[in-house]
């Protein structure tokens, strides 16, 4: 039940690419995705509509406040939402390997062979709560095994060694007597090094991170994205980030999105998303920001409000409440599309030609 | 027994000198004391009244345990905390029993890092609030109800959701609830224990301007533990930098932050991620892990990890030095390094 796409019909979708066309063709295009919840309160949108490129070597940052949808994106692309949660609709397209052709993985059937060679094979994945993502009652090393032995041909005798070198490589001191350490008697720092290693095991072609630094201090924060950035250099896989900190998306990203309560309110390349933001909502996100340069003692240009909850997200442009450019009539009577606002920039906001139509 | 200490040249709310605190670690048969852990190793610092000092540092460095201690949530092994009272009289709380500690608990409060948690979630929002009045005296219900609807306008929520239970409250108003609880018996110094750590980003510059504005209205006195530098940048006047238990230094906000005089702090700096893509900066990358409270490395705790260690290091733990601009630092080389500090950039948007 592989869907097999042709590179034609991949072309003429409505695509958002990076600023990195020159290292080919997307690993990942996430077309129209829709995950909504359906719970006795109601149905809960947290991702209604999202997409985006990711391409080999590029870092794409998502960002956005709770409730955003930035997580359920992540976890939709491995196929592992829990129920109520489920994908009603949209293409999660991934390119294979070698001229392998092109695999919706929204379309693959739960519990696949296919689905289960990708999880940890092409798309590796590491969490946020290296504790709580660990099996306390394994060993690191036994982990890493099982990982190793799942996604690549390796004789039995040769496992561990490449297990102890992958550890190595994440930069874990003492590798081979860590090799038998519990997460419990590592710290935050290693247990993420540990966790980073066992999500390259199958040596993905893209690396999704989901607030990978967030439960980190700010020292092993920098060690850990120093690492993530120079395995991306020597193995050019892709990588997402999901992220909350607008600072780590500034050091590590090449394109970033932006989102607010399941929709793409912004996406675009780095630079022009911190120097020439189109949606208010970036702008004022961007503003709200506590900065090591500013001057003590000043109050912060804040939004106003708070995330309304997912489950009563605002008819219109879910950001019109708290919206300084609130224009009555307008952003409370219809969705905005995701309109280009600059090079390789578009934002969903009524203030742009073109996000009324359709 | 109330040892009061009248020293009328000092200004300071609340006065801490050379503060420990150990935990014993017991063992066998007879839970015999087989080691320590020393959460805090000697921490000195004052607070001058209205104005903010933050403890920063890594997860285990002490900034916790050192606010708990001045809430006197722990008994401290040493050292005194000197604090002034309302009244005007000054009291060394570290030696304060539970019972005569009570009367002072009113004048220090604190409030929480998880607005999810420190919340009761049976008691509605007037009751939560109310509570600490309550205890305190106010027996008339209708007293509470007003002083509620007073604080809760003063921490910007609407009055007519007092009966409301938290869970209907967003994560920022859940904090502003934990803020109004915390003023409601007036105090002096308020203890914030990562108050914004676990908010949305826009809901964070809220409640600081909410904590800013609090500040300059009654005149209250913060004790600021956070780990976020960028946030301790915008809320404080002076910042202390701790280290395995240790105050390494101590400065007015920008002085330390444009020229630190630690290497510690120069590490813990240039680790902030920037929010600027054309400012992807050069880091001084830490080596290695924070070292043990239990068996801290000789010398200077911080040499393992420190790119300008030199053998004295090794040997000697540098004493805390008072420079002429009245900063405290911990190190020997201080006075012969340039170390570099966040500097000054274009902000973007």
């Amino acid at each position: 039940m592989v869907e097999e796409l042709t590179v034609k019909h991949f072309e003429i979708t409505e695509t958002a690419r990076g600023p990195k066309q020159m290292n080919g063709a997307p690993v990942l295009s996430v077309r129209d995705l829709r995950t909504h919840f359906f719970q006795d309160e109601g149905v809960t949108k947290a991702v209604d509509g999202v997409s985006f490129d990711v391409c080999p070597g590029q870092t794409v940052g998502i960002v956005g406040e709770s409730g955003c949808g930035k997580s359920v994106t992540s976890l939709s692309i491995l196929r592992i939402v829990d129920p109520p949660g489920r994908i009603v609709s949209g293409k999660i397209l991934l390119r294979r390997e070698g001229g392998g052709g092109v695999t919706d993985i929204a379309a693959l059937p739960a519990n696949s062979r296919a689905l289960r060679d990708i999880r940890g094979g092409e798309i590796g994945l590491v969490f946020q709560e290296p504790m709580s993502s660990l099996s306390p009652v394994h060993t690191i090393g036994s982990q890493l095994m099982e990982a190793i032995r799942l996604h690549t041909h390796l004789h039995e005798s040769a496992v561990r060694e490449r297990a102890i070198d992958m550890l190595r490589q994440v930069g874990i001191p003492q590798p081979e007597q860590r090799i038998d350490s519990y997460a419990a008697q590592l710290s935050g720092g290693l247990r993420q090094r540990a966790m980073i290693a066992i999500a390259l095991a199958g040596q993905p072609r893209l690396l999704i991170a989901d607030e990978p630094t967030t439960a980190l201090d700010v020292t092993t924060q920098a060690q850990i994205l120093e690492l993530l950035r120079s395995i991306q250099e020597e193995t050019g896989m892709a990588v997402a980030l999901i992220t909350h900190d607008i600072g780590v998306i500034a050091e590590m990203c090449d394109y970033v999105i932006i989102m607010y309560l399941g929709r793409v309110v912004e996406q675009g390349p780095v630079d022009q998303i911190f120097f020439s933001p189109k949606h208010p909502y970036t702008e004022a996100l961007l503003r709200s920001v506590p900065n090591v340069h500013s001057e003590p003692k000043t109050r912060l240009p804040a939004l106003a409000g708070s995330v309304p909850h997912p489950l009563h997200r605002p008819e219109g442009c879910p950001f019109h409440p708290r919206c300084a450019r609130f224009m009555p009539g307008t952003c409370e009577r219809s969705q905005p599309r995701l309109t280009e606002v600059g090079p390789d920039q578009r934002a969903s906001c009524f203030l742009y030609p073109g996000a009324d139509h359709g | 027994m109330v040892d009061t200490i009248s020293d009328p040249s000092d200004d300071a709310l609340l006065d801490v000198e050379g503060l420990r605190k150990y935990f014993p670690i017991h063992a066998g048969l007879s839970r015999r004391v087989v080691a320590n852990v020393r959460a805090v190793e000697d921490v000195s610092f004052a607070i001058p009244r209205g104005k903010t000092l933050s403890l920063v540092g890594e997860s285990g460095c002490g900034k916790s345990t050192t606010s708990r201690a001045v809430m006197r949530a722990l008994d401290v092994t040493g050292g005194s905390i000197r604090f002034r009272r309302q009244s005007g009289e000054v009291v060394d709380i570290a030696g304060l029993s539970r019972a005569q500690m009570k009367p002072l608990r009113s004048e220090i409060q604190m409030v929480f890092q998880d607005p999810f948690s420190s919340l009761n979630p049976r008691m509605t929002v007037a009751d939560i609030i109310g509570e600490p009045l309550l205890v305190n005296g106010i027996d008339k219900r209708q007293d509470r109800v007003d002083r509620v609807a007073e604080l809760m306008r003063r921490v910007g929520l609407p009055a007519q959701f007092m009966q409301r239970f938290p869970h209907a409250f967003s994560g920022g108003q859940r904090q502003r609830i934990g803020i109004a609880r915390a003023l409601a018996l007036n105090p002096s110094l308020m203890v914030l224990d990562e108050p914004v750590s676990a908010l949305d980003v826009s809901v964070q510059a809220q409640v600081l301007n909410l904590l800013l504005d609090l500040q300059d209205e009654l005149a209250l006195t913060y004790l600021f533990v956070a780990h976020d530098l960028s946030v301790v940048k915008h809320i404080s006047d002076q910042v202390a930098v701790m280290y395995l238990g240790s105050i390494v230094e101590l400065a007015d906000t920008c002085a330390l932050f444009d020229r630190p005089l630690h290497p510690y702090t120069e590490a813990l700096l240039s680790a902030v991620p920037i929010p600027n893509p054309r400012k992807r900066s050069t880091r001084v990358l830490l080596r290695g892990e924070v070292g043990s409270p239990i068996k801290p490395p000789p010398g200077c705790p911080f040499h393992p990890r420190c790119a300008y260690a030199q053998d004295r290091c090794r040997a000697e733990v540098p004493r805390l030095e008072r420079t002429a601009e009245g900063r405290q630092v911990r190190c020997h080389r201080a006075h012969e390094l340039d170390l570099s500090g966040v500097g000054s950039m274009e902000r973007p948007v």
